[in-house]
């Protein structure tokens, strides 16, 4: 009798559950229509970092200037964006403004596809193509092929970034290497830490640290052009030109040299990260979305940064974008919302919080390491010098790349044979693409 | 001796190699991230750091998050196991005509890929206006987890005792009552086993979840995870925080449930 027993509560259970589960979607659904108006905000930066800080006092301004609209903010898995945007913002869930991915395969897709509203009449009206240097609009126009670079405006970027040198002071002083200011100075210092028994550059060579080393030696040989032709397919590039070739045969020769260290091919990026916050290595080549990281959990030393000695371009670009989904209830909330964190104030906060922002006060942040990132940026956004990331123009070209540094780094393949193999790829993109 | 020894041994490694991950993800979860940092994921934490575990706790919600999970998890397991249950009376029992074409359908639809599924299941929850909503999760996991189900349980029954069955109906029971009265009692070890599984996979069920339930206060426990994960970074110490947090209710459920665990495994090999 007491199985039947159990059987009939299993049943009581699931009438139960299945009750729960029933009902609340609906009432949850209908709550949004009858209340005040809602700003639905989505974003997937932490709530510490520099654009969690900076948008929480966006949100607060938003709500003090628009008495009776309730923001309903929710932070979001980067996966689950990424993943799903397409799916969420072809549905009725789609929120009025949120954080999304530039580049050609994400926003540029996404446009194309006719998912996100033209912003254009919206910058020119509110003036913030004013705020924004040349380099930082190219990521948020594009075409009607979903490309970057020129067309209409399907979204604002608040933050850049930038890929940096950032040195270890303390090591550079124990070693008494000095500071460099040139490329040759660079080298040198790299061969007195050689010299000294230690391996200078944390590299993590299975993810993007390594490529960034790659393309920021080929922009050392580049002009404008080069990175429009590459980037933006205006005009034919030539993987054995002598911007890739310089860079293929320095990454391989920095290997030999005992510059790189041959076992980082299988290192990622945080073990480069970690190692450097441990006072392993003396420098690391890699963005600015670590500098928050370090300036919190570097404890034991002093650290400072430079721009890669020599170059006036370096990989960097804009920051994520604020993007307007087409199914969005209530568009001009967001346009004031995106309005609200362009303005000096929330620019500021963002700087003095270890961001790089795109319109802030330079005189106003007065975080001496902060000023130091956004000087540095200053400077190459002010001469054009933003090129983007190598993997960009070609989708899975990230992978590409990645194999194609490890073989430079690992000795298995020749500098000339590792351009023919990050060439085919990208040869083939420009062909589906119509170029 | 000897063979008894070695087979202590090796099992004594196997546990040892098992445990390791758990060991690794309790170690980083209970140490600060400048800890981390400095020395490495592999030493032995400064001291006892639980923040990271609250703030997790407090970012995402995280018991809306275990209602959500057991909620969603409890109902696919109940449904999946009636519905198998139900299925694999007509087909194993009930003998239907074709039913080999049957059963070999339901294997495939075992071995389909979640990422296949994915725009026809977007579209239809999207027309059913389900979409965004645990009820819809609920349906779409019932319907996987008894696709399994099915198929375990048709074989099962398909040696289910014919004399049983001829008894209950002389004593005058339809095929309901039989149903109810003779076949689910007597299978109930492998039903419990069934149900459990049923449980746990969905438990830990990540791409779906991540596709079909948008809002936040509709997300199950392996979505919750996927927060800390970022575009180019990602926090260990507070990942690890999040994994044992995540864990530690199926663990939990399944240290309840093991002794139906163990019977319902072992129960052919008493006969």
């Amino acid at each position: 009798m007491s199985k039947v027993r159990t059987g009939v509560a299993a049943l009581a259970m699931l009438a139960a559950l299945a009750a729960c589960g029933s009902t609340e979607p609906e009432a949850g659904g209908q709550a949004a229509s009858d209340g005040p108006r809602v700003l639905k905000l989505w974003h997937y930066e932490s709530a510490d970092g520099a654009m969690g800080k900076a948008w929480a006092e966006a949100i607060k301004q938003f709500e003090s200037s628009h008495p009776g609209v309730e923001v309903q903010f929710e932070e979001k898995a980067f996966e689950q964006i990424r993943q799903s945007a397409g799916m969420i913002l072809n549905s009725d869930e789609a929120p009025d403004v949120m954080e999304y991915n530039k580049g050609n395969a994400t926003a540029g897709l996404l446009s194309k596809q006719g998912l996100l509203t033209d912003l254009t009449p919206e910058v020119a009206k509110r003036g913030w193509d004013k705020l924004l240097s040349p380099s930082l609009q190219t990521t948020a126009k594009y075409d009607d092929r979903g490309i970057m670079g020129a067309g209409k405006w399907f979204g604002v970027p608040n933050y850049a970034e930038y890929v940096m040198v950032y040195y270890n002071e303390d090591l550079f002083e124990k070693h008494k290497v000095e500071v460099p200011t040139t490329f040759d100075g660079f080298t040198a210092a790299m061969d007195e830490f050689v010299k000294a028994g230690v391996t200078p550059l944390a590299v993590g060579g299975a993810e993007y640290p390594a490529q960034q080393i790659f393309y920021q030696l080929a922009l050392s040989k580049a002009q404008r052009p080069w990175v429009d032709g590459f980037q933006l397919y205006k005009g034919k590039v030539d993987f054995h030109g002598p911007e890739f070739t310089y860079a293929a045969e320095t990454v391989a020769d920095w290997v030999k040299k005992g510059y790189i260290a041959k076992d980082s091919a299988a290192l990622k990026a945080e073990d480069m990260g970690v190692s450097f916050i441990g006072g392993k290595y003396p420098i690391v080549v890699t963005g600015s979305w670590w500098y928050g990281r370090f300036a919190s959990e570097i404890k034991d030393f002093e650290w400072g940064s430079f721009l890669w000695p020599g170059n006036t371009m370096s990989a960097g670009s804009s920051g994520n974008i604020w993007v307007v989904p087409e199914n969005a209830e209530n568009k001009d909330l967001a346009y004031d919302f995106i309005d609200i964190t362009m303005k000096k104030e929330i620019q500021n906060l963002l700087g003095n919080s270890g961001g790089v922002p795109v319109a802030a006060d330079p005189a106003a942040i007065t975080d001496e390491k902060s000023k130091e990132l956004i000087e540095n940026f200053t400077k190459l956004s002010a001469g054009d010098g933003l090129a983007f990331y190598p993997d960009w123009p070609a989708p899975g070209y990230y992978d590409v790349l990645v194999a194609g540094v490890q073989n430079l780094i690992n000795g298995s393949k020749t500098p000339s044979a590792v351009l023919d193999e990050i060439a085919g790829p990208y040869e083939e993109n420009l062909a589906d693409i119509g170029n | 001796m000897i063979r008894k020894y070695s087979v202590l041994v090796s099992l004594a490694v196997l546990a040892v190699v098992m445990l390791v991950p758990f060991a690794i993800v309790t170690l980083n979860a209970l140490r600060s991230p400048q800890d981390y940092s400095a020395n490495g994921p592999l030493s032995l934490p400064d001291g006892l750091y639980l923040d990271g575990i609250v703030e997790f706790w407090n970012r995402v919600d995280f018991g809306g998050k275990l209602w959500n999970s057991l909620l969603i998890s409890g109902s696919v397991a109940v449904l999946a196991v009636i519905l198998s249950v139900l299925n694999a009376y007509a087909l194993g029992i009930g003998r239907v005509r074709g039913r080999v074409w049957i059963m070999v359908v339901f294997l495939v639809a075992n071995t389909l890929p979640q990422e296949a599924l994915v725009y026809p299941l977007y579209y239809l929850s999207k027309q059913a206006g389900l979409y965004d909503s645990r009820l819809g999760v609920i349906i779409i996991f019932t319907v996987i987890q008894s696709a399994f189900g099915t198929y375990l349980l048709a074989s099962v029954l398909g040696r289910f005792p014919h004399e049983i069955l001829e008894a209950a109906a002389i004593d005058g029971a339809g095929k309901w009552r039989a149903l109810w009265r003779i076949v689910v009692p007597i299978s109930r070890p492998t039903l419990s086993v069934l149900l459990i599984f049923f449980f746990i996979w969905t438990w830990n069920e990540f791409f779906l979840p991540l596709i079909f339930l948008i809002s936040n206060e509709n997300q199950t426990v392996p979505v919750a995870l996927g927060v800390l994960q970022g575009d180019k970074m990602m926090d260990a110490t507070m990942s690890s925080a999040s994994a044992l947090l995540g864990i530690l209710p199926a663990v939990v459920f399944f240290l309840i449930f093991q002794r139906t665990l163990t019977r319902g495994v072992t129960v052919g090999a008493i006969k």
